[in-house]
């Protein structure tokens, strides 16, 4: 067909559909929403899992949280060093963190304390302070924030510092002495990095407790056998493990996903209707056209072709308008409206950028879901009109 | 050219079916002008739309350029409609909303002719037809004179053999009937076959005329 292409059919078909323009631009509109609201929301689920993902990839592998009357409660520090002589147990670290309400806003910080002088626990922080002088941070008392809070701070007048205000009603002023950029919006983009010394000031805790601790092990596969003996040890102690994380993360977004899979239902009955319309028969005027074609010496060949043109035009096109203009809502508008319904789960968190992810299967999928359906859903009643005798078509 | 056997042609009216062409046997030599006459509801539609391939015969041979058109395959009956036979519709049937040109160069479509040839072809006939002038408006605006004409002019931008019109002149006042005569004097002089269906007697008494046949109910007197 690309060989011998006709293209006086090809521009009796762009004629033809700019004939019927105001019924033809209605389909386009239709088809091109469709495949634009579809496309979206695979989209930002793609974006969000990919974000996911590499955060969870920088848990870590176990943390050990201290109960107490059933609220989470500070573990004491010489623990720590307890743990280190169970078998198979690498590396122990204490943490200092815990969100931080800032109120103008309504947001959470998460805020984690260092100590310049130690080896970081995750992946993530040794990454983000690899570009900052520690010690010079711990020296001057001052802080390094995520993108996300820096903008949230400027907005509310903060330029250079921030009033934290403890526990006991006292302000804590901490000059801000950089700001991370990383691509691991999800987890750096709402975070505070600060000296252990300050962090303890600013949540009100004793300097010989942890908010909880993180163990490294030497193998994977004993983390289980390893959760048994430190709780056996510490019955007030209880285990987050990296997959236990994974599993919540999972549930909270495959919960998200039935949402917007009746969204997809929705679409898909919207689509149909279009079809059915389309394949329950032609306008009286459509089908004369299509006798008098015959009538004047064109084969039921030409006419399908024709209409495959058409057809073809017209679904491609609300295609290519339809997936570009997803690409352009989610990736360089960030997906506005959308993009919160996903977002439910990481409540009051500053918001992050979708990480970029073509996801060219989806495409295709969304591809043969729309315009080959479309096309034979046009050329079907087209083709039986055809094979009529021309003058019953006529009459 | 055309070669009738026995032809019959009948319609569901209701639960009953009649008969719209009784027993037609006909033959038109090649470059012949035969006028077919006869009262309205005598079949003469029918039996041009049987000769053009339009619709199937219920028994009898239909042949057209020693080809039975009833029988060829649909891709060489729609061939042999293009490129020799130019249909003068009745009703005109031209496709609404295009131009006078688009719906002459329309039956070229499928030819895959390179654009300049088929304007030439589109204007000649254009031309012929003293329609020229309406070339780029739409169809649906113009008079019923005028879209006669372009449909005249559809059926003869293939340059046909055999030229089958279905009364060409119900639409037109006696000078543009008379206009249309000579053209169809002009056709019979190339050597083109005509088979003209009509009740106007303008047609019946001229000289280039070989035979006037007359229908009625259905069958040939
Ligand atoms: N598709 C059809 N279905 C039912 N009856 C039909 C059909 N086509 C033609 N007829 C009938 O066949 C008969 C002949 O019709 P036809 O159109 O051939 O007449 P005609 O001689 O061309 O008349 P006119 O001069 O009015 O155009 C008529 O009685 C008509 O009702
Ligand atoms: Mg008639």
């Amino acid at each position: 067909m690309i060989f011998n292409m006709n293209f006086l059919l090809l521009d009796y078909a762009i004629r033809s559909l700019m004939r019927r323009f105001s019924k033809n631009f209605f389909i386009f509109l239709i088809l091109s929403l469709l495949i634009f609201l579809l496309a979206s929301v695979l989209m930002i689920a793609d974006a969000i899992k990919l974000e996911l993902n590499s955060t969870l990839k920088t848990l870590p592998q176990i943390t050990l949280q201290r109960f107490i009357a059933g609220k989470q409660s500070d573990v004491p520090i010489a623990r720590a060093e307890a743990l280190l002589d169970i078998e198979g147990i690498n590396a122990v670290t204490p943490r200092v963190w815990g969100y931080y309400y800032f109120k103008p806003a309504g947001v959470n910080f998460s805020v984690v304390g260092i100590d310049a002088y130690e080896e970081q626990y995750s992946p993530t922080l040794t990454l983000l302070t690899q570009h900052f002088d520690m010690k010079l941070l711990a020296n001057k008392e001052s802080m390094i924030v995520g993108e996300g809070v820096k903008k949230i701070l400027a907005e509310n007048y903060y330029s250079d510092f921030f009033n934290f205000i403890t526990p006991k009603g006292e302000w804590k002023r901490v000059p801000i002495a950089g700001v991370f950029h990383s691509d691991l919006a999800l987890e750096s983009n709402d975070l505070i990095i600060l000296p252990k010394k300050l962090a303890y000031a600013i949540f009100g805790m004793e300097e010989s407790k942890a908010t909880d601790i993180v163990v490294k092990v030497a193998n994977v596969k004993e983390i289980a056998t390893i959760v048994q003996k430190i709780t056996a040890r510490y019955p007030d102690m209880r285990a987050i493990t990296q997959d236990d994380i994974r599993v919540s993360y999972q549930n909270i977004f495959d919960y998200k996903s039935g949402f917007f899979l009746s969204l997809f239902s929705v679409c898909a009955f919207a689509f149909f209707i279009i079809i059915y319309d389309k394949t329950s028969g032609l306008s009286s005027e459509e089908k004369r056209e299509i006798g008098i074609l015959k009538a004047i010496g064109w084969s039921s060949d030409d006419i399908v072709k024709e209409k495959f043109y058409e057809s073809f035009i017209l679904s491609l096109g609300a295609f290519l308008v339809g997936i570009s203009s997803a690409l352009f809502y989610v990736y360089a508008l960030q997906a506005p409206l959308l993009r919160n319904l996903f977002m439910g789960y990481s409540e009051l968190k500053p918001t992050f950028l979708l990480p970029f992810s073509f996801n060219l299967s989806m495409v295709i999928l969304l591809f043969l879901l729309s315009v080959p359906i479309y096309i034979a859903a046009t050329l079907i009643p087209s083709w039986r009109a055809s094979s009529l005798d021309a003058d019953e078509v006529m009459r | 050219m055309i070669a009738l056997k026995d032809v019959c042609k009948s319609f569901m009216q209701g639960d009953e079916s009649v008969f719209a062409l009784n027993q037609i046997s006909l033959h038109v030599k090649r470059g012949e002008c035969v006028v077919l006459k006869g009262s309205s509801g005598s079949g003469k539609s029918t039996l041009l739309s049987l000769i053009a391939g339009l619709a199937q015969p219920n028994s009898g041979e239909v042949r057209v350029d020693g080809r039975e058109i009833s029988k060829l395959p649909e891709r060489f009956s729609a061939k042999l409609r293009r490129q020799k036979i130019g249909f003068i519709f009745q009703k005109f049937h031209l496709i609404p909303h295009l131009t006078a040109l688009e719906n002459v160069i329309t039956p070229l479509i499928p030819e895959n002719l390179s654009l300049s040839l088929l304007d030439e072809k589109a204007k000649t006939s254009m031309e012929q037809c003293g329609i020229a002038h309406k070339a780029s408006m739409r169809v649906n605006r113009l008079s019923g004179g005028e879209q006669q004409r372009v449909a005249i002019a559809r059926a003869l931008v293939n340059q046909p053999l055999l030229i089958l019109a279905d009364e060409p002149t119900a639409n037109l006042d006696e000078n543009l009937s008379r206009e249309l005569i000579a053209q169809f004097e002009k056709l019979k002089d190339k050597g083109i076959t005509q088979l003209i269906a009509t009740h106007d007697p303008l047609f019946f008494e001229l000289g280039f005329v070989d035979r006037i046949i007359e229908i009625k109910n259905g069958e040939l007197v």
